[in-house]
Formats: structure tokens, C-alpha cells, sequence
């Protein structure tokens, strides 16, 4: 068998050559930014965005800090300017039922104006009209008419006194009302005179008594009446005396917005209403009933509030917005999302109007594009479903939660639904996506358009330049240190290895972003202008070191044999097994002991860790992997006469993840074959139950832990990590591996066959089998193919001595 | 002010009550003239023996003023209203005078009201009293017991309206150079206010003489020159000098009965002014 060459410095390590590149600093970059890479979610976009259908709202998906966002942004920052400008919005008073306030729509720009020109209105009406009611002309007409009332009701009841008097009878006015009494000579006659009278005298002074008695009662029955026709017309006086007073005014607020039907229609309601009401602009300091106190009243407050009645609510104010509208919702709550109808207390209650309608997000994106980060849309309560239902009904409808679920109990607004025209994006997590379209039913049909971004984009040319822009932005928008190419250089290879790919760049903008500003950080420290590729290589190990403290302990330990690793000798059955560490988010590799024992048994191989459930599922099944791949070389004539345990010493936490099965593979080959393994060596890679290596995660990791354990003990020239060939793509290691390698002092296996492994590892080839069926004695499979066979002896044996003994 | 303690002659000031917004108007102004001239106030209220006599008679009914019910007069429930209307009288008297500081006495008698009103007041220098009581017609012109008083009683008599302050009366004069029209400034300077202004409307049977009469009343006039203001009107009554009254739109109007104008027209002038009048 012919054994894979030791890796080349080149194949470990895709350097980027800033010769590539045409600019000498990113000061030479100021174009747009050209994103690459990511074609697949920028159809889906154009997509969402250019189709008018409901439902084919956006959902961006991948992982935080790709830059979904910028670069939806970017997208809109082309298209949005052009769409046509959205509609203004205000809410009115709703004369005729104040709960329900009247929503109107004005072409932009023009609600602040209505609301410019109402405040004027009301400052001219509180002039106007107070003076034509203090003139001497409506003075008089109204003096006129309530004397018109007196004089009535005095020549009526003159009258009646005339004809008393006429027949000697007065009208007496007594303390309760009125009494009719014969007279003489201008006094009631004495009771005693009267009786003196004769009998039919007395009846007829009686009767005329009665007749005027009557008559009386008529006139006093017609008062109310007569009060009333007064009281109408003084009423009708104020209404043409108001009414001309306030025409006009109205009158050129009419012309000027004669075109918007909603708003002249509004304008004859409120005028009427001025009208009715005029008597709130005479009397100024009293009329304060609506005065809201905690609030600064605004204007209008020097008049009193009850003019807050004729305000205008802007909602949407879109004078100075320049095409389609796009906001980021950075805290999508509901009454973000949809607004808020607030109260105030006032003497202890709440009390709310129509000036104290909030808006959202959504009256504020309407007509134009609202971005939300899903997480946080689905972690503020009520949210979602306040952003489903607007879009399912296609009308922004402004409720009270509170109300809603009657956490409060009092007068609340119900203002008259917008309509809604928006395209939502979503951003957030792949796993979001995958759960919300499970379940929920809605999702799928209000969010038709998936944008997938790519965690990577191509390592090819256009990929690099395009991170050379992204830097340039970053630079030009926080105001940082130019970087000259070789520092772009060096950021696109840290690019390729936060992929975990030679030939790709990560997608993953917030860690480059992340980088460039620490590297300007260093740069300004060296007092350099151009940020330089050493100022990058000083971050990257900055930022190592910052989280290396867990790493120094574990290594220190090795060092001190506290963790017995063993990195020099040659033993059975004994082999390093390489692990990633990740706390917080930074993740390490260091070596880890792996044992194998045998012994007599019936061919099962005992996973200590997952005896004593440590090991995860994962990590059972590339030990039994193994053991199919065992029973299938040696248990396939006779079988397996032994038992053999697995383990990873001194872990004292779960291990998962099947990178160890090669490992444990050798480690139990030697057990069996009584091989020793060179300790120097450590290895990762999975194994399949062929006896193919295959690839796994982490791998640049993984063989730095290793070197940085051998490189603190002294290499030798023999050190080295054997790594499935599979992950050959994937090495972008430290330039100190890179130079020990390139020195000879530490190499690198790319193994594809656990056969290619064991060789290496032992020096003794792992052996063919032979026309005959049988390993070469002197190889590992032989050698084991010995062992074995030695052991079903012993078990025969044993088991007949036991029948012996029995019978 | 030296000058008003000579003319003042005014010690005792009577005026009638009975509980009629015109009634209330005159207790207010009496009271501040009351004050100004450092005056006694007797309050007059008369209870009228005519509502007492019809209580008597065996048919008579009264006529409920809101509900324009007629129920049988009964004589206990009527003495009784009368005291109550008495004592609320005597209360707003009482109450006012404490507020102003005036000395104050009040005396109920029972007749005719308007020969009761005008013997009562006999003892006071100033009778005060409404245009028009509770007359049941609201009449515009004068009620029945200012006719009387106008007709028969001791002057000067002040006849008041509401809606007139006495403490913000500018006073308008009537002079004709008479000996009346004398008094009648006498008069006025005694009650007007400090710092309100006086006009003077001048009637001269001609130009010349008009004229000559303002330069011989500024002479004596105790009045600064800047509260006192001049109109000249050719002499004349009724309708004519009516509504030069009613231009001015001063407050307070004073001429005398004795003046070249005939006694009558003085009373029909007063008769049919919407103003305060007091009648020297």
C-alpha cells in the first residue's frame, strides 16, 4: 500500500497575494459595495419586492451578522427611491361620534399643512368670532328680541289689567304668583265691605274674577312657549351671526384643498360644527373642562383645550420622504408595530381623545418596505399576531391591548382602520424559518419568499474583492484607518478560516467588521495611518489570547502530567484523540488520551462513555460503526473470542461527535495486534464500517492543539496529526504550524483508509489479505488475526475444561 | 373733601324694599351712596295690606307664577310669605351694611305701598327706591310706587335700574342755568364718585348763552377740570333730549324738577329713560 504523502506548507494555508489586487489602500474603494456570492437570496428579494400580490412578504434567512440586512438595505437603497411617494395620514375628530376618530388621506406633505392651516384657523377664530358678538350690531338685534319677549308678555298681561280695572277688579301680585281682587278706589275692598254687598253683586264681581282668572291662566300657559320661540331665535341669531363670521375662513381652506374630496368633506362637517359651538371661542378662561393636565397642551392651550377638537393628528408625515418609505423596526412590541392609543389621568382617570393616537412602524412603512428581526418580533408579546392580522386584513387597526383584555376598564378610542401597502421582511435565524413554517399556518402564506443566504461566499476573485469593499465601507462609515491591501490581504485569508475553508470566504460580515475595527485599534496604537497586515495579525492573535485562558489551563495541566498525554513514546493500545473545546463562543482543540483494552469475551466492544452516559448518540454510533467494521475483518470465519473497552481518559464531561472513531479504531487495532502506537501522533477523522476516513469538523483547531502541546515540550521532527484527506480543503492553519511544517519539525497525514492510518501510526503495515484468505504474519492484521485466534483457543479451552468440570 | 362736606345734606338715606331685582339694584346703590356720604340707611319694607285684604275675601284665588295653577288664597300662609320676604329683606340689608360699614335701621309697616313707602321715608334726606317693583306686567316705565313718589313725594328721590353700579356711575347733569338745575349740580357733585367723571349737558336757549353758561360753571365747578366734560344741546325736550341722553351713555342722570323745561316733561323724560335718575 502506498502511503499518502505528508501535507505540503502550501496545501496548509491558501495565502491571499495582495498583488492580486488593484487598489494600494481602501481609500481607493468608494464604489457600492458588491456583494457576491449571494445571487440565490438576491432573486428572492427582487422577487418579493417587484411582485404586487399579497402574501409575497420576505423572510431573510441565515445566520446573525451575514449582513441580511445591509444588504436588503442596499437592495432598497436602489429600487425604494424610485417608487412614488406614499399618502399622508392624520386623524380627525369625528364630530358625530367622537369614539371612532376619522382617519384621512392627503397627498404627501400635505397633512402637515392641513394641520398648520387648522391651528390657524383656530387663533383667527378666536379673534373673529368674539368680535362679531361684541359688536353693537348683534347687541342690539339681540336686546331687540328679548324685549320683543318682555314687551309680549307685558302688553298681555296689560291688558288684562286694563280690562280688570275697567270693571273695578286689580291685579294683585302676591308672593307666590298672581291674584285677582275687587277694588275702590285704588285698594281691595275690605272683606267686610264686600259681604256687605248683595248677593248677586258678589256673584258678579265673583264671575268677572273667574273670566279673568282664566284669562290669566291662558297668558301664563302661553310663557313657556313665548320663551321658547325667544330662545329659537336668539339661537338663530347666533348661528347667521357665527356663520358669518366663520364662512369665510372656512371658505379658503375649502379652495385650497378642494381637490382632496376627504378633506372638504371634512371641512363642511367641522364647519357646521363651529358653528354650533361657537359659544366655546367667547368664553376663554372658563371653557377649560377638556384641559388635559400632565401634558404640555400645546398651542392651543392658551384658548383652551376644548379647541383640541379641531386639531390635526399627523400620523404620517411623509413631506420629506423621498420615494418609497423603509424602516427598521428596532423594537418591534405591538404598539411599536401597529401604535397606541395613549390615555391621560385626570383627577385620577384615564381619559384619551384622538390627538392622542400614536402610530407604529406600520402607518410609518406604509407604502414602502418594514424590516423586522424575527427574534425579537416573536419575543414581544402579541406582536406577531398584531403583524399577521394587519397583513391578512390589509388595514392597520389600532386597538388597546389593555382593552383588548380588559386589563383596564375605560373610555378608549376606536379609530377608523388604515389601509395598509407594505412589503415586510423578516430577518432572522434559519431555524425560525424552519419552525415558523411548520407551525404555523399563516407564515406560509403571509411570508411567501424565502431569501437563503450563504454563510460563505466564493474565495475566488470577485469574493475577495468583494470583502476588500465591504472593509472599504466599514472604514468610510465609522470613520476608521484606511487598510492598505496587504491588510485586506491577510483579512481575507482570516476570512477563509473562519469558513473553515480554503477555498471559500465566511458570509459571517459582523466578525470581519469585528476585526477591522480591532485592527484599526492597533494600527492608531503603532501610530500608523494605513492600517497594516501586521495590524491585523496583532488583532487575530489579540483576540486569541483574550480567550485563550481555559486553553493555557488545560495545557498547563498536560504539561504538568496532570492530564497524562503522552507525545513521545510508543505504547499498546494507546493513542491521542484530538477534541474541540468551545466556551463562549471561541473554540480550541487540544489532545485527549484514548485507551483500548482487551480481554476475553464475545466480540462486544464496551463504550465506557456511553455505559455511563457520557457519550452522546452520536459518538455510540461511530463506536459501533467500529465495531461493524471489526466484526466484518476478523469476525467473519470464526467468532470474536474478546471483549475489548473503550475510553477517553480523564474526561470529565460528555464527549460527542464520531471524530474519534478512527482513533479508537487504531487504539483497539493495537490492543488486539499488541502494536504499539507512536504516541508523537494524534488523530481525528470518522470512521465508516469500510474502513474509509472520513471528514469532520474543526479540523485547523485540532491540529493546533496538538502542535501547541508538542510545540511547548520541543518538537522533534516526528510530531504530527493525521487528518482525513477529505479535510485537506478545509486547512488554513497558524503560520507557526505553517513555518514548523515548512522546517520540518511537525507533519500532517492526509489519511482516506484506516488501513493508510494504522501504517503510519505503527510503522508496521496493516496488511492485505493473501490469495489464501490470510494477513502477512508480520503485519498489524495478521498480527491481530494471531491474537485472536490465540484467544478462541483459550475459550475453547476454557469452555471445555468448564463442560468438564460440570459434567 | 371740603366741598362735599358743604353741600352734603345728605344724612339719612331711606329706600324701599321688596325683594325685586330693581329692589336689590336700589339697596346696592344706597348703600354705596350710603358710604360715600357717610349716611344712615333705612331699609323700608312695606307689607301690602291689598294681598292681605283679597287673602279675606271668600272667592279669591291666586294664580301660581310657574305653574299657572289657581289655588284658594289661605291668609296664615300669605302672613307668613310676607314676614319671610320681610326678613330676607332685612338680611341683604343687614348684610350689606356690614360689609360697607353703614349705620343701617329697618322698619316693616303695612297700608298701601306706594303712600306707606313715601311716609316712610319722610324722615330721610334720599329716597332710594326701583324704577318698578313686582308689578306683575314688567312694565318699561315707572312702577306704581316711583309714579307716586315722583308725583307727590319729598325729593330728591333716586329711582334705579339693574344692571348699573353706583360705584362706577359716571353722573350725567342736566343744567339749564336755573336755580333747580343749581341744586341738581349740588347734587351731583355731592354723590359722584371720586374719580368719575361728570358731563354737564348744557341746554342754552341759544349758542352764546350755552356757552356763557359752561365758562360760568367751570368757574365754581369743585370738580377738577379733567373730570368734568361739557356737551351743549339747544334747549329742548322729550324725544330729542331723550336720545342725546342715551349718546352720552353716562350712567347716572340728575336734574331737578324746577327747571325751564316744564314739570311734566321732567316726569315723562323720567317716565320713559332707561337710566338711574335722581330727581332733585
Amino acid at each position: 500500500m502506498t502511503l499518502p504523502s505528508k501535507l505540503t506548507p502550501e496545501q496548509l494555508y491558501r495565502t491571499c497575494n495582495p498583488q492580486e489586487f488593484s487598489f494600494n489602500t481602501t481609500a481607493d474603494l468608494d464604489g457600492p459595495v458588491i456583494a457576491t456570492g449571494q445571487k440565490r437570496a438576491f432573486d428572492a428579494i427582487s422577487f418579493s419586492m417587484g411582485i404586487k400580490h399579497d402574501g409575497f412578504n420576505l423572510f431573510a434567512l441565515g445566520p446573525n451578522g451575514t449582513g441580511k440586512q445591509t444588504a436588503i438595505m442596499h437592495f432598497l437603497g436602489n429600487s425604494a427611491p424610485e417608487a412614488p411617494i406614499p399618502s399622508d395620514w392624520c386623524y380627525v375628530n369625528n364630530f358625530e361620534k367622537p369614539r371612532h376618530p376619522k382617519a384621512l388621506r392627503l397627498p404627501a406633505g400635505k397633512a402637515g399643512a392641513l394641520s398648520h392651516d387648522m391651528e390657524q384657523l383656530v387663533e383667527a377664530l378666536v379673534t373673529v368670532i368674539p368680535s362679531a358678538f361684541s359688536s353693537e350690531e348683534y347687541q342690539v338685534q339681540e336686546k331687540n328680541i328679548r324685549e320683543q319677549f318682555q314687551e309680549q308678555q307685558a302688553n298681555e298681561i296689560a291688558e288684562l289689567e286694563k280690562k280688570g280695572a275697567e270693571e273695578h277688579i286689580a291685579l294683585i301680585r302676591t308672593p307666590a304668583g298672581f291674584a285677582f281682587a275687587p277694588e275702590k278706589d285704588g285698594e281691595v275692598v275690605k272683606p267686610e265691605e264686600f259681604m256687605m254687598l248683595k248677593k248677586e253683586e258678589r256673584e258678579a264681581i265673583e264671575e268677572k274674577i273667574i273670566a279673568l282668572k282664566t284669562a290669566m291662566q291662558s297668558i301664563m300657559a302661553q310663557i313657556p312657549k313665548w320663551q321658547r320661540e325667544t330662545q329659537e331665535k336668539i339661537k338663530e341669531l347666533n348661528r347667521n351671526i357665527a356663520s358669518f363670521a366663520v364662512k369665510p375662513l372656512i371658505a379658503e381652506l375649502r379652495t385650497e384643498y378642494n381637490e382632496i374630496e376627504e378633506v372638504s368633506r371634512y371641512l363642511e362637517i367641522l364647519e357646521t360644527d363651529i358653528i354650533e359651538n361657537f359659544d366655546q371661542f367667547l368664553d376663554k378662561e372658563s371653557d377649560n373642562k377638556e384641559l388635559l393636565p400632565g401634558i404640555y397642551p400645546g398651542k392651543f392651550s392658551q384658548k383652551g383645550a376644548s379647541f383640541n377638537r379641531y386639531r390635526v393628528n399627523v400620523i404620517v408625515d411623509n413631506s420629506v420622504t423621498k420615494g418609497a418609505p423603509v424602516v427598521y423596526e428596532d423594537k418591534p412590541s405591538y404598539q411599536n408595530l401597529v401604535g397606541n392609543i395613549e390615555h391621560i389621568s385626570q383627577l385620577g382617570t384615564l381619559v384619551t381623545d384622538f390627538t392622542l393616537i400614536k402610530q407604529g412602524a406600520l402607518h410609518r412603512a406604509n407604502g414602502g418596505y418594514l424590516l423586522i428581526d424575527a427574534r425579537r418580533l416573536l419575543a414581544e408579546p402579541f406582536a406577531y399576531e398584531a403583524l399577521k392580522k394587519a397583513l391578512r386584513t390589509r388595514h392597520i387597526r389600532i386597538e388597546s391591548l389593555a382593552q383588548l383584555y380588559s386589563l383596564i376598564s375605560t373610555v378608549s378610542l376606536e379609530p377608523e382602520p388604515i389601509p395598509l401597502d407594505i412589503k415586510v421582511i423578516l430577518l432572522g435565524e434559519r431555524y425560525l424559518y424552519y419552525i415558523l413554517s411548520v407551525y404555523d399556518p399563516d407564515f406560509t402564506e403571509l411570508f411567501k419568499v424565502a431569501a437563503d443566504f450563504e454563510d460563505e461566499l466564493p474565495g475566488d476573485f470577485d469574493g475577495k474583492l468583494a470583502y476588500a469593499h465591504i472593509i472599504s465601507s466599514i472604514v468610510h462609515k465609522d470613520n476608521l484607518h484606511h487598510f492598505d491591501r496587504g491588510a485586506v490581504a491577510r483579512i481575507v485569508e482570516h476570512g477563509s478560516r473562519i469558513a473553515q475553508d480554503s477555498t471559500k470566504l465566511s458570509a459571517h460580515i459582523q466578525s470581519i467588521s469585528d476585526l477591522v475595527h480591532e485592527s484599526d485599534y492597533y494600527a492608531m496604537a503603532a501610530t500608523r495611518e494605513i492600517v497594516q497586515a501586521e495590524d491585523v495579525e496583532h488583532a487575530i492573535h489579540a483576540k486569541r489570547f483574550r480567550s485563550s485562558r481555559i486553553r493555557e489551563k488545560i495545557r498547563e495541566a498536560t504539561l504538568r502530567n496532570s492530564i497524562l498525554i503522552d507525545t513521545d513514546s510508543e505504547k499498546i493500545g494507546q493513542i491521542n484523540g484530538l477534541a474541540i473545546y468551545s466556551p463562549g463562543g471561541q473554540s480550541f482543540g487540544h489532545p485527549g488520551r484514548i485507551t483500548a483494552r482487551v480481554r476475553l469475551g464475545k466480540g462486544e466492544v464496551i463504550d465506557i462513555e456511553r455505559e455511563i452516559e457520557m457519550g452522546g448518540p452520536i459518538h455510540s454510533k461511530g463506536v459501533m460503526i467500529l465495531s461493524g467494521f471489526l466484526g466484518a475483518r476478523f469476525g467473519t470465519d470464526q467468532p470474536l473470542s474478546l471483549s475489548a473497552s473503550l475510553v477517553f481518559e480523564q474526561s470529565y464531561s460528555g464527549i460527542e461527535g464520531d471524530s474519534a472513531s478512527s482513533a479508537e479504531l487504531y487504539a483497539l487495532l493495537s490492543a488486539i495486534s499488541g502494536v504499539p502506537i507512536r504516541q508523537y501522533f494524534a488523530v481525528t477523522g470518522s470512521v465508516n464500517q469500510f474502513g474509509q476516513v472520513q471528514a469532520i469538523g474543526g479540523v485547523n483547531e485540532k491540529i493546533e492543539g496538538f502542535f501547541d502541546l508538542c510545540n511547548a515540550r520541543g518538537l522533534t521532527g516526528k510530531h504530527g496529526v493525521l487528518i482525513p484527506a477529505s479535510n485537506v480543503e478545509n486547512l488554513m492553519l497558524r503560520h507557526d504550524v505553517v513555518t514548523a511544517v515548512r522546517e520540518g519539525l511537525f507533519v500532517i497525514f492526509p489519511v482516506s483508509d484506516v488501513d493508510e492510518g494504522i501504517e503510519i501510526l505503527t510503522g508496521i503495515p496493516a496488511g492485505e489479505l493473501d490469495k489464501s484468505g490470510c494477513y502477512p504474519s508480520d503485519s498489524v492484521n495478521g498480527m491481530a488475526v494471531a491474537r485472536l485466534n490465540e484467544m478462541a483457543e483459550k475459550i475453547k479451552k476454557f469452555s471445555s475444561s468448564q463442560n468438564d468440570d460440570d459434567q | 373733601m371740603p366741598e362735599r362736606q358743604k353741600n352734603a345734606r345728605i344724612r339719612h338715606i331711606a329706600v324701599a324694599l321688596d325683594c325685586s331685582p330693581h329692589s336689590r339694584a336700589s339697596l346696592g346703590a344706597a348703600a354705596e351712596l350710603a358710604r360715600l356720604l357717610n349716611a344712615e340707611l333705612t331699609g323700608i319694607f312695606v307689607e301690602d295690606i291689598n294681598v292681605l285684604r283679597m287673602a279675606d275675601l271668600p272667592f279669591c284665588h291666586e294664580i301660581r307664577m310657574f305653574t299657572a295653577e289657581s289655588e284658594k288664597i289661605d291668609a296664615s300662609t300669605l302672613e307668613r310669605s310676607l314676614k319671610v320676604q320681610a326678613k330676607d329683606a332685612e338680611e341683604s340689608l343687614q348684610r350689606i351694611a356690614d360689609d360697607l360699614m353703614i349705620k343701617q335701621s329697618f322698619r316693616v309697616s303695612r297700608g298701601i305701598v306706594p303712600a306707606e313707602v313715601i311716609a316712610a321715608a319722610g324722615e330721610a334726606d334720599l329716597l332710594v327706591l326701583g324704577r318698578s317693583g313686582r308689578s306683575p306686567t314688567c312694565r318699561k316705565g315707572l312702577g306704581s310706587t316711583a309714579r307716586k313718589a315722583l308725583e307727590e313725594g319729598k325729593k330728591p328721590v333716586l329711582f334705579i335700574r339693574p344692571g348699573f353700579s353706583a360705584k362706577e356711575w359716571p353722573v350725567l347733569l342736566l343744567y339749564d342755568g336755573s336755580e333747580g338745575s343749581q341744586e341738581a349740580l349740588s347734587a351731583a357733585i355731592s354723590i359722584i364718585n371720586p374719580g368719575m367723571r361728570l358731563n354737564v349737558l348744557i341746554l342754552g336757549e341759544t349758542q352764546a348763552k350755552s356757552v356763557e353758561m359752561e365758562q360760568a360753571l367751570s368757574e365754581i365747578m369743585a370738580l377738577p377740570d379733567s373730570a368734568v366734560e361739557y356737551h351743549h344741546l339747544p334747549l329742548c325736550a322729550g324725544k330729542t333730549l331723550m336720545r342725546y341722553i342715551r349718546m352720552v351713555d353716562s350712567g347716572l342722570l340728575v336734574l331737578s324738577e324746577r327747571m325751564k323745561m316744564s314739570r311734566e316733561e321732567v316726569h315723562q323724560l323720567i317716565n320713559e329713560i332707561d337710566y338711574p335718575v335722581l330727581l332733585v
